[in-house]
This record gives structure tokens, sequence and C-alpha cells, in this order.
């Protein structure tokens, strides 16, 4: 294997990175200084909370059609950063970045649910790209403005969601310098086809709320191919109650109860549901029966069909009566 | 009341499962949507290499 020698001389003496680091984040620190960057970051945080984009002067402006402001909020980051990166390319960029073939991306800022982010997406060249098969919904707002580029994109809104497939449209779009489109991205994506100049895309995010859910479709058809959760705070919940189960923490059983009959996403309170089961019967068996009672569960039918299934395999369940709720 | 201990592997799931959050990219990335298990492989590793005795 080699190794570059200015990479193998940090194995004894890391100063060389180190000083190339600080160089980097001061290139960001002024960046954010120039940028009014606090005043922004309390926009994010707004946004994330919940605000409309109109009611944010800083962040609106940066997607008002006609308006410099975005272009030079970029600018201003990626022109001093550039340098600083020659100048020192053992330093790291100080942002959440994420890079791939196609295209790089970069978090200007981030508060909870809301990002603002900058991606750069590469040209796909002469020979033809495989189309994309398949679309996904991600509940939120999307706000997005092309700062440069051109290519062409397939605007995809979800017209009708039943059970087992949905109803698409979709409709062909060029993008070109200058293009904002704010989106329901719960209802609509963007599918980027071609692109004939590099894209530079301007996007300011907010994820969907607790108990949502992505979901994939299949563009010929409409036909649903997989979901899943739109908050990590689901997802976070769900190993916790797999890890209180794992645990055998009976004491969490009274906890995992009432998780499983509150307001939240179905996988969620299922899981719950079982791993109470698991842990204390009683407690698990009483909450089974509740949500088996209700009117206005999506969850009632599965709970009773659990219901006849344990008291089949153990006739002596019968004897749980269903406390009230 | 002497009441049994249910096993767990003999509940059933429900009819629609839902993938952990992150699991499904979203389709206004260049690489499009489709679905990704790395998160899970992430957390099976971490669970066998630090938690698991």
């Amino acid at each position: 294997m080699s190794i570059h020698p200015d990479l193998l001389a940090l194995r004894s003496n890391d100063a060389p990175q180190r000083h190339d680091q600080i160089a980097v984040t001061a290139a960001v620190q002024a960046w954010r200084k120039r940028a009014q960057f606090a005043r922004l970051e309390r926009e994010v945080e707004r946004f994330a909370a919940g605000e409309p984009l109109d009611a944010l002067p800083v962040l609106s402006q940066l997607f008002k059609p006609g308006c410099q402001a975005a272009g030079r909020l970029v600018d201003a980051l990626i022109a001093p950063l550039v340098t600083a990166l020659r100048g020192h390319p053992l330093g790291e960029v100080p942002l959440r970045h994420y890079v791939d073939d196609r295209s790089a991306l970069l978090v200007l800022s981030q508060s909870g649910g809301a990002a603002l982010t900058v991606q750069v997406i590469e040209p796909t060249g002469q020979a033809p790209q495989p189309g994309a098969k398949t679309v996904t919904f991600t509940p939120g707002m999307a706000h997005e403005r092309i700062l440069a580029g051109a290519g062409e994109a397939d605007l995809v809104s979800l017209n009708a969601q039943l059970p087992d497939r949905a109803d698409l449209a979709i409709e062909q779009c060029r993008l070109a310098a200058g293009d904002c489109l704010s989106r329901d991205s719960g209802r609509q994506s963007r599918l980027i086809r071609t692109v004939t100049k590099p894209l530079v895309i301007l996007r300011l995010q907010r994820r969907g709320g607790s108990g949502e859910l992505t979901r994939e479709y299949d563009l010929a058809d409409g036909r649903f191919l997989a979901q899943a959760a739109a908050s990590p705070r689901e997802t976070r919940l769900e190993l916790v109650a797999a890890l209180l189960g794992r645990m055998g923490r009976s004491d969490a059983a009274p906890l995992l109860a009432a998780m499983a009959e509150e307001e939240a996403a179905q996988s969620l309170r299922w899981q719950s549901l079982k791993e109470c089961l698991g842990l204390d019967t009683a407690t698990g068996f009483a909450a089974l029966q509740r949500i088996a009672a209700r009117d206005d569960d999506m969850l009632a039918a599965p709970a009773g069909a659990l219901r006849a299934q344990l008291i089949e395999t153990y006739p002596q369940l019968k004897g749980i009566a269903a406390c009230p709720e | 009341m002497n009441l049994p201990k249910i096993d767990l592997s003999a509940l059933p799931d429900l009819h629609t499962l839902t993938g952990a959050f992150g699991s499904l990219f979203p389709t206004g990335s260049a690489s499009g949507g489709t679905s990704d298990d790395t998160i899970v492989v992430l957390m099976v590793f971490v669970y066998e290499r630090l938690i698991q005795p």
C-alpha cells in the first residue's frame, strides 16, 4: 500500500493537520460573521418550529425570484473555503457534508427537523442514464432555488393515496438558474432526469411531524412498494421498546402499555404492545383488550386477532378483564 | 392468577411493515429513490460489537 509522505508524517507529528484544520475552520467562521449567520440560524430554528417561510425575512430573501441574496450567501462561503482548502489540503470542512460519485451536499445550517443545504449535481454526460423507477414522498416542506446549471426533471404529484397504490401525475420541467420551487414534499417529488451543466441547488427543508411515513411507489403503475418512519423519534422509541424487552425490564411494562395506547405511528404502538406482552402478560393483555375494543383505532382489528390467537393458545387469559383506560 | 409467559417470537407483525428512519432515500437526491439497509447493517454491527457480551 502506498501512503502519501505528508500523510505518513502525520503518524509521528499531527501538527500540520491541526494547523490546516484551524485555517479551514477560520474561513468558515469568517463567512458566518460576514453573512450575519446568527440571524439566519435563528430563522432556521423558527422554520423548524413550524413558522412559514414568508414570516422569515432573511430566509425568504434566499428563495425570492430575482433576488441575488442566495448567490451572495453561497459565493461568500465557497470562494474562501476553496482557497483555504487549496492552501491547507489536510483540513476538513467543519460543516456536515456528503459526497458520492454524482453529487455533493453541504449543510449550511441545521436545527431540529429543518436544514439549509447546498447541493451540486454533476452532468449526466452523453451516455443515456437509467431513469428512476420509483418515487419517494417524504412528509415535510421543501423550498428550492437553482443557483446555477441546467437540466431536466420530472415533477411527480401524489394526487390520491390508496391502500396499495397511489394516483400519480408526472409533469416534465426544465431546470435553469434562478428557478424557485416550493413544494409539500409529502405530495410532490422532483426527480432530476438529466443534467447538462452542473446544477447547484440551495434547499431549505423541514421534516414532517411525529407519526408520519415516507412512502415509495412504482413510477410506472403507482404500486405501493415500501414505507419507513419519517421521523427519527419514532425509530428511536421503537429501538428503546425493543431494548427494554431484551433487558427484561418488566417494570417498564406500564410505560410500554401507555405507548401502545397513545397517538403515535402504528408500527411503534404495535412494537410497544408486543414488548409489553412479553414482559408482563397481565399488563400487556389488558392493554391489548382495550385497543381491540376501540371503534376508531386502526390497530383494533389486528389487536382483536391477536387477542383471539392468545386466548386459543393460553385459555387462562380469558380471566383478564380489560381495565378502563 | 398464574399467567403464562408469552413468547415474543410467536406474536405476529402488522400486515405492512415500516422501515427504520433513513432506510428510504429521498428521490430529490441525485441517486434517485431507492431503499437502503445501511442503517440496519450499522445497527446490527453496533449491537454485535458493543452491546452483546
